[in-house]
């Protein structure tokens, strides 16, 4: 038997992760995400305990239909959504009222049974009860200005301020969350190597 | 106890090297040669390719040519006998491999006036016709320095899956693996993917080559069916990081053991090193992998 060629969501939508260093547009399809939400920090123990589950569970769901013979597809990079309460300038709010949800794109043939089941598998392995706070959820963002972030996470401002003189230019405003795709492992990239996609939905101003 | 240095390295080896030279003719194994330099057969290869630039294998067939070089000047005996003793069952190959070094035939090279018997290499290492040799030119390290930490690590147990074949082809071992350790919620969080390569691939012909394909694992997994439990012994390691394919694994081996570790003062133990997987090859480019190798090193002192 012939194996399924596997799937990759990054290359089937190229365009919503072929950012350059050059803010663009980019009409961003609804996709379905495992999520785990929560504040603080980045590196904090929720943050790191969260990158856990999601990747116990995301491991866990995808090798079950592997196991089963079903069509097997890799699992997608980290990425993160980033807001406030408050509406004043998130970079300069303590890092204790950061709200994030990580996210890990996900086919659409995965379902919330296919999620039970991998909780259910986890917590009788003894995983923690953190598993249990994953989610499966579809974010629709529609119209984004997208750039390609390179340099350490701190820095982040600097291309968000240029994404939003190039919105602005075109009478668009940001509208809804922050995001970020992770594309470089932190903990062996240098953080002036490091390549994170921004992503800010837009709606006319 | 004495830290070891390059130079006891170099005398090591240059036991083997004149071995190699007086057995030219000989089947050479590689626990024979490693035993001579008192270096475990796990590490020998590769200390040997790392320092003196070559392979054990190329470095005889080399030493073979420029043997036969020197005959053709040297003797009037047939080329055919001459490439018999060279190791080539035919005049074809032979010729072929003369000619890629002396760049000539070698017939032709017989009846030329150029006196060159050598082929050029950094070690300075040649044919001697039973001369005795004193030294040779270790490899320095070149390009951009090797950054290595040594690491105490305590004994790490996992879960394995035994290939046993060439190198190129674990990767069917990886897909019954995963799977099945995956769907027990073994795969995920903290779980670090790991490889033990048992044999060199260019000293193992590729159906011999074992790997051991392995996922850490807490005292709970009990081993069923393909797969086996084994715990990796604990002590210290020097540790380095590839970047880049898998396939360019065994450059970044040799550095480490053939260029880093003669000159860290350190020996190696005898048992295998291994590397662990710091990314889903799924979901990386072949260029941005990362992989760290561990390599085990004796402790320093000892009581």
């Amino acid at each position: 038997m012939k194996p399924q060629p596997k799937l990759d969501l990054y290359k089937l939508h190229k365009a919503e992760y072929g950012a350059t260093r050059k803010p663009a547009l980019v009409e961003v399809t609804p996709a379905s995400y495992l999520a785990i939400s929560g504040q603080g920090a980045p590196g904090g123990d929720l943050f790191t305990a969260g990158i856990g589950a999601l990747y116990d569970a995301a491991f866990t769901i995808k090798m079950t239909r592997k196991f089963a013979g079903q069509q097997d597809y890799a699992v997608c990079k980290l990425e993160g959504l980033w807001w406030s309460e408050s509406a004043a300038n998130f970079a300069k709010l303590p890092k204790d009222q950061w709200l994030w949800k990580l996210l890990i794109r996900t086919p659409d043939f995965i379902k919330d049974d296919d999620l039970r089941q991998a909780v259910a598998v986890l917590l009788k392995r003894g995983k923690g009860e953190d598993v249990k706070r994953v989610r499966l959820e579809s974010l629709a963002e529609g119209r984004c200005v997208q750039m390609l972030h390179v340099g350490p996470y701190e820095k982040e401002c600097e291309t968000v301020a240029v994404m939003k003189a190039f919105a602005e230019k075109q009478q668009l405003g940001f509208a809804g969350k922050h995001h970020e795709v992770y594309l470089s492992d932190p903990r062996r990239v240098p953080p002036e190597r490091l390549k994170t996609i921004v992503r800010q939905p837009v709606r006319p101003s | 106890m004495r830290t070891v240095t390059l130079q006891d390295y170099k005398r090591r080896l240059l036991r083997v090297l004149a071995h190699i030279q007086q057995h030219l003719d000989d089947e050479l194994g590689l626990k024979e040669l490693a035993g001579l330099a008192c270096f475990s057969p796990y590490h020998f290869h590769r200390i040997f390719k790392g320092m003196v630039g070559e392979s054990v294998k190329e470095h005889i067939r080399r030493l073979r040519l420029e043997r036969a070089a020197s005959r053709l000047k040297l003797s009037t005996a047939p080329v055919t006998d001459i490439a018999f003793d060279a190791g080539y069952e035919s005049h074809e190959a032979f010729t072929r491999s003369f000619r890629a070094v002396f760049g000539a035939a070698p017939t032709q090279f017989r009846s030329s006036t150029k006196s060159r018997i050598t082929t050029t290499v950094r070690s300075g290492l040649h044919y001697r016709a039973g001369k005795p040799m004193s030294d040779f030119k270790a490899t320095q390290p070149g390009g951009k320095s090797m950054k290595v930490k040594i690491e105490y690590k305590e004994p790490i147990r996992v879960a394995f899956m035994r290939h046993v074949g060439p190198y190129d082809e674990v990767g069917a071992t990886w897909d019954k693996l995963l799977p099945r350790l995956g769907k027990e919620g073994l795969l995920g969080g903290d779980a670090l993917i790991l490889g033990i390569c048992h044999d060199d691939p260019e000293v193992t012909p590729p159906e011999k080559i074992r790997y051991d394909a392995c996922v850490t694992v807490d005292e709970r997994f009990v081993p069923e069916g393909e797969i086996g439990v084994q715990v990796i012994p604990g002590g210290e390691y020097a540790v380095t990081t590839h970047f880049g394919p898998y396939q360019k694994l065994g450059d970044t081996y040799t550095r480490l053991l053939g260029q880093w570790l003669p000159r860290s003062g350190r020996e190696l133990r005898s048992t295998p090193c291994f590397e662990v997987y710091l990314n889903d090859p799924q979901s990386t480019e072949p260029e941005d992998l990362l992989t760290d190798i561990y390599a085990p090193l004796q402790t320093k002192t000892r009581t």
